[in-house]
């Protein structure tokens, strides 16, 4: 696993609170309670400060899983 | 900018008997709100909170620290009036805030992103410090617009 990939992983288990065999790919906005419109924003927050980037409202608004995340975190030159 | 009673209300949508802010005395809009709350022997609460022993619920001094957040963050444009809910607020008591007193409350921004702000503030009664909270309220209708459809 890259370092990128596991501070992409770390958010969702931090701010998501969720166990790490919890995490996988089908996961998705509103799957599970923690992923709510707050912990949305509070995770967009997170991967913002860990990355250093800053997203347009569009790509907050379609990240809607931990699978597109990953696309659009590489849309800001992350690499996995 | 200072705000008066009527002037205030267009930036905080709370009203009687549920407006826990009397004045701003000076906003900069996302940065801070400071003013007050003169509380007289005619609220509303006193005669029921207690009937031995009146003082201002916490629950209300919560409210007027988030109130005066609020005016914080409406203060910027675009924004008056718009409706905010509270999200998470840790709250500390440290003294009873009683009948003829004044609640002079201090509240700053520390973020505000996407239709959420995360800040504290502070209530004074006699230049003591009568409660204090870390706050996250949401205004949303700005929220909603940044979410998964």
């Amino acid at each position: 696993m890259s370092e990128n990939r596991k501070k992409y992983d770390d958010a969702f288990i931090e701010v998501l609170e969720i166990e790490p065999e919890d995490l996988n790919e089908k996961l998705e906005y509103s799957s599970i309670e923690t992923w709510d419109s707050v912990g949305h924003m509070a995770l967009i927050a997170e991967l913002e400060d860990v990355f250093e980037v800053s997203l347009e409202m569009d790509d907050v608004i379609d990240f809607g899983s931990y699978h597109t995340g990953l696309k659009t975190m590489e849309k800001y030159g992350v690499a996995f | 900018m200072k705000l008066d009673a009527q002037e205030l209300q267009k930036y905080q949508p709370n009203r009687y008997p549920f407006l826990m802010i009397d004045y701003v005395t000076e906003v900069v809009p996302g940065k801070f709100a400071k003013g007050y709350k003169n509380l007289s022997n005619n609220e509303w609460y006193f005669p029921v909170h207690f009937p031995n022993g009146a003082n201002m619920p916490g629950a209300l001094q919560l409210e007027a620290m988030a109130q005066m957040l609020t005016v914080a963050i409406t203060t910027q444009e675009g924004l008056a009036g718009k409706v905010t809910h509270a999200l998470q607020h840790n709250v500390r008591f440290k003294k009873e805030v009683l009948p003829g007193e004044q609640l002079i409350i201090e509240a700053e921004v520390l973020s505000w992103k996407r239709g959420i702000c995360k800040g504290k503030a502070k209530g004074f009664t006699h230049g003591e410090v009568a409660c204090e909270a870390d706050m996250m309220i949401t205004i949303p209708e700005i929220l909603e617009e940044f979410l998964p459809k």
